[in-house]
């Protein structure tokens, strides 16, 4: 897919309020293919119209997004979800991600940079927040000076490379992929390719220890 | 698959399906090719003959393998080494105390309680190593006794059925009683009198009382959700609404209306993390992690320009870190003032060996040498604070990308 084509986006919400005003938003920048404001519906026409990206509500009754991921993933697995929540909440973000979204984005999320994430989304790319590279690189790196209580994980095989968790500082510090790749003087494909190589790891990391990570987080 | 009458069917298996308690008596009626309710009819006769059908029931129930399963309920309890201990230990029990029951002398129930002992070991077998499959098919015919006992009541032929058994079991209780005095071993006499009339009284009053203990539990069930709508309307009340009309009262000013909407989500996710806690956490922060979100709450509340706040890793508070979250605090401030922007970055990482902060906007920036020397926010705030510390502060700005303030804070000492 080219930069000067339209995305086609499938939207998944149980506001409506929210799905116009996303509608709005973003209907001069992609082509929204349809929506659902429910599990069951949602996944059935996922199938059928097969969008370049579906931006996925994570609260929902009935098992919510992590529901649609999972029954779509069964017949088609090369759909792309974008995770889109109020909820910044670690066990939330972690789950979504795992389960196969491409990225996670907040409501309040502005326009523009909404439009960006979905495009990257459809080009194959992991969209990562602040907040979620900050999760990351919480869970993922043990320090010294830490909280005893606090738990962390440095298994060999989930541990990242420098110049990955360089990436990820970065972002988490507020630059967009450009500023990185300027910064880190690498090209912008090799910026993605690194929190791409992220993402993977996220998805295939030890599932029980990442649920323990993001629940006592929450505790503490 | 379903039996028929007529053809005897191998091997001799309890049945799965259409059972009324182990499945004994249909898997019986199976392996001999007869009805059903034949053999229900002679079990049934055979446990007035001195309770024996019971004994024998039981006996089969704990001997004969399920259908669909591989091991008998009485291997399955005797292939565990705890299972035995616990069966063995009941089972002196039961032996010690029939025995002292016989000293009572109690010879005309001998036979009896010695079968009724036997079954009730039996039963305690069943209840401890019965498959999940079956517990689970014997917990659902319990809790539907109980259901039928407490609701169907109304039906005339249940209620003459319960209150005829009743009767006669607290009569029988109570004409044993009765005799005492005439002969030796009385003693036996009470006690099996006592509780028959117990048993008779129960069976009488059995559904009268699980109502009242279920209506009351319902209530305080009731009782507990709606005093948690209370409380939730309450918050709401006190928080929501309040916010929700000063926004409409201040709808002219932008602004003021993304403050409250802000202070208002903050407010509603801390509330949601944690309701018991809430409102009781006005003590002073006391980790790094709390006390970044704590200029996040300040920044927000007094200037309408957001805080993005992500901390990595936590740890305590000590003085130089308190320092380098006053310098923190002054960077988001000057953002907040002067950038122009309504988005200011905060980024705080414990590292090994130390911490580092970035503040980052994507405002108007300035030129970092031309800012006078007695400017003092800089220079004191942030720069000299961070070198007293040992830290250090660099401050990177430009016209068209906005500032960004980078502290770091070596950690001589673990810090606990």
């Amino acid at each position: 897919m080219s930069d000067t084509e339209r995305p086609r986006v499938f939207l998944v919400d149980d506001h409506a309020l929210i799905r116009a005003g996303i509608r709005s938003e973003l209907s001069a920048f992609v082509e929204i293919i349809g929506e659902a404001d429910e599990v069951t519906a949602a996944i059935e026409m996922i199938i059928e119209r097969s969008p370049d990206v579906v931006l996925l509500d994570v609260h929902m009754p009935d098992g919510g997004g992590l529901a649609v991921i999972n029954g779509v993933a069964k017949v088609d697995a090369s759909v792309k979800f974008l995770a889109l929540s109020v909820s910044d909440a670690a066990e939330d973000v972690i789950a979504i991600v795992r389960a196969g979204a491409r990225g996670y984005v907040t409501k309040n999320i502005e326009g523009p940079e909404l439009v960006e994430a979905i495009r990257r989304t459809a080009a194959g790319d992991a969209v990562f927040s602040r907040r979620l590279a900050g999760f990351v690189l919480d869970a993922f790196i043990a320090k010294e000076g830490q909280l005893a209580s606090r738990p962390s994980f440095d298994l060999e095989l989930d541990q990242l490379t420098p110049r990955e968790i360089e990436v990820l500082r970065l972002i988490a510090r507020g630059y967009t992929y450009k500023e990185i790749a300027l910064q880190l003087d690498i090209a912008n494909k090799t910026v993605e390719s690194h929190v791409s190589s992220v993402l993977r790891k996220l998805q295939l990391s030890n599932r029980y220890q990442l649920t323990n990570w993001a629940t006592e987080r929450r505790l503490l | 698959m379903r039996h028929e009458p007529g053809r005897p069917e191998r091997p001799f298996r309890r049945n799965d399906d259409g059972v009324v308690l182990g499945g004994v008596c249909s898997g019986l009626a199976r392996r001999l090719g007869v009805e059903v309710a034949t053999i229900r009819l002679i079990a049934l006769l055979s446990v007035v003959v001195l309770g024996s059908g019971v004994a024998v029931y039981l006996a089969l129930w704990l001997g004969v393998v399920r259908r669909g399963e591989t091991e008998s309920i009485f291997s399955r309890a005797m292939s565990v080494k705890r299972e035995k201990e616990i069966l063995f230990v009941v089972a002196i029990a039961a032996i010690t105390f029939l025995i002292a029951f016989q000293t009572l002398g109690l010879h005309a129930l001998g036979v009896f309680l010695w079968l009724m002992t036997l079954s009730a070991l039996g039963v305690l077998v069943i209840w401890r190593d019965s498959s999940d499959a079956e517990r689970e098919h014997l917990r659902e015919g319990a809790a539907d006794i109980v259901t039928r006992a407490s609701s169907g009541s109304d039906k005339w032929q249940s209620v003459a059925l319960r209150t005829g058994s009743g009767v006669v079991m607290a009569l029988w209780g109570m004409s044993l009683l009765s005799r005492v005095g005439n002969e030796t071993g009385a003693a036996a006499y009470v006690l099996v009198g006592a509780g028959a009339l117990v048993i008779g009284l129960f069976v009488l009053f059995a559904p009268w009382w699980i109502r009242t203990f279920r209506d009351l539990s319902f209530e305080r069930r009731a009782r507990i959700r709606a005093q948690d709508r209370a409380d939730m309307a309450a918050h709401v009340h006190d928080s929501v609404m309040q916010t929700l009309s000063l926004i409409q009262r201040s709808s002219h000013d932008a602004a003021e209306v993304t403050r409250l909407a802000r202070l208002q989500e903050r407010d509603l996710r801390a509330w949601l993390a944690n309701p018991e806690t809430f409102g009781a956490s006005s003590s002073p922060p006391s980790t790094l992690s709390e006390s970044a979100l704590a200029i996040e709450r300040e920044i927000e509340d007094n200037y309408g320009v957001g805080v993005d706040v992500v901390v990595v890793g936590d740890c305590n508070l000590n003085e130089s870190i308190t320092a380098l979250l006053a310098a923190g605090r002054e960077a988001t401030l000057n953002a907040a003032k002067w950038s122009g922007t309504n988005n200011v970055s905060l980024y705080v990482e414990v590292e090994t060996g130390q911490i580092s902060m970035f503040i980052r906007d994507q405002g108007r920036g300035f030129d970092v040498d031309s800012v006078p020397d007695d400017r003092q926010g800089i220079r004191r705030s942030i720069k000299e604070r961070m070198t007293r510390h040992g830290g250090s502060a660099v401050i990177r700005s430009s016209l068209e990308t906005g500032t960004e303030v980078e502290l770091h804070l070596p950690l001589h000492s673990r810090v606990q």
